[in-house]
């Protein structure tokens, strides 16, 4: 009987856009200061996009800089986790399939927002396990600013942009860099926590132009922060036991740089210290998917995240949709 | 709940500043901010199986009256 097929990292990069604002800058413009930032959310600046950055500009760096990292032109197809597709129609991966010089691949997106990352490997999966591709290129990108209020200072000072890839190639389930169990989940009871409420067929087939303050994003922060706490510690609890190791054996835990503090909660909830928490979120703040492959292409870059460790990513995000799962990490080059 | 084990959730694992704790501080005076009472909620759950929404705790005007909301919960458990 042959061996099951396991999707095994292989390569991986990230690209930030040059642009940075500082939480001295939003003070500026925003009735908050840089203390009220730092306390409750971690972060002290993050990149954004310049105007007309989209987010396959983003994507197609994070692409290139994965391939470049797994020794690759290729790949078979290529998967886009993302909120902020350059536009509603067609899907954006085509696009960056495309300007990579990736041919006519499949290629499609996928949207579970701040979890995009972690449901398009579970999807990368999917295409290498039917067989479908030997090799995937898995970007997730979010040019999350664009949907952002600007005078809203709850979500200004927490969003920002980036895009983070892996290739993720077929591979034997015991090798170094295999995904394990993946565990996603998702609560569309509670989608109006995390929403951008106008904008689609909804607001379109009422005949209604939609309301201005109704094509950004809103967020219901104490509600999210509970479930957020809730349900990234109970399925990063499952996804590590699923892969027969317990708490105490993960090395690193990479999770959805959502919120310093929900990530501190989830942490000490899991037990997790704080030397074992990969973190970047007081430089980057939270880039929605692309959040956790740009988290684990710094830490792999700094040598805080090393061949060998036991790694744990988890996210929680707007559907409400959430996931975990676990690899040991490769000899990989983090482009 | 008596007030000295309340003070130690507030300062162990809420970070507060042990000494702005007092029986008449509001939330103002200890910074619990909303996300705060949130988790102060998800503790009292997890650790002392108590059902306390945030909602309610929010509306606990000082700490005298969040401990006498919880002296009452967990009398009637």
């Amino acid at each position: 009987m042959s061996r099951p097929t396991a999707a095994v990292l292989a390569g991986l990069g990230a690209y930030l856009p040059p642009d940075v604002v500082t939480n001295e800058d939003l003070s500026r413009r925003l009735d908050t200061s840089d203390k009220w930032i730092r306390t409750r959310t971690g972060i002290a600046s993050r990149h954004v996009v310049s105007p007309g950055t989209a987010t396959s500009d983003l994507a197609v760096e994070a692409g290139w800089r994965a391939l470049k990292s797994a020794g690759q032109d290729r790949a078979d197809a290529v998967v886009l986790a993302t909120t902020t597709p350059d536009q509603p129609c067609p899907a954006t991966a085509p696009q960056v399939a495309a300007r990579l010089g990736l041919g006519q691949v499949p290629a499609f997106d996928v949207a579970a927002v701040c979890s995009g990352f972690l449901y398009g490997l579970a999807t990368a999966s999917g295409l290498i396990a039917a067989g479908i591709a030997q090799r995937v290129l898995l970007v997730a990108a979010d040019a999350f600013t664009t949907i952002i209020d600007p005078a809203d200072r709850t979500t200004a000072v927490i969003f920002a942009d980036g895009a983070g890839a892996v290739v993720l190639r077929a591979g034997d389930p015991d090798e170094p860099g295999a995904l394990g169990p993946q565990l996603l989940g998702s609560d569309g009871e509670l989608s109006e926590l995390i929403q951008v409420p106008g904008g689609g067929s909804r607001q379109r087939s009422s005949g209604r132009p939609a309301d201005p303050a109704d094509q950004y994003f809103t967020m219901a922060g104490r509600d999210t922060y509970r479930h957020a706490v809730e349900q990234m510690t109970a399925t990063s609890t499952q996804a590590v036991r699923a892969a027969g190791w317990n708490l105490d054996q993960v090395d690193r835990f990479a999770a959805h740089q959502a919120n310093a503090r929900i990530l501190d909660s989830v942490a000490d909830r899991l037990g997790i210290a704080e030397e074992r928490r990969l973190s970047n979120i007081e430089h980057v703040g939270n880039t929605g998917a692309a959040s956790i492959p740009v988290l684990l292409c710094q830490a792999a870059a700094e040598g805080t995240l090393r061949p060998g460790h036991r790694v744990l990513l988890t996210a929680f995000g707007g559907g409400l949709a959430w996931g975990a799962t676990t690899l040991v990490w490769p000899e990989v080059a983090a482009g | 709940m008596l007030l000295d084990q309340f003070r130690d959730i507030l300062v162990d694992t809420l970070k507060i500043d042990r000494s702005t704790i007092t029986p008449e501080a509001t939330r103002e005076d200890i910074e619990l901010d909303s996300l705060a009472v949130v988790e102060l909620s998800l503790l009292l759950k997890a650790e002392f199986d108590l059902d306390v929404s945030d909602d309610e705790l929010l509306e606990a005007a000082t700490v005298a009256d969040m401990v006498a909301l919880l002296e009452k919960r967990s009398a009637t458990v």
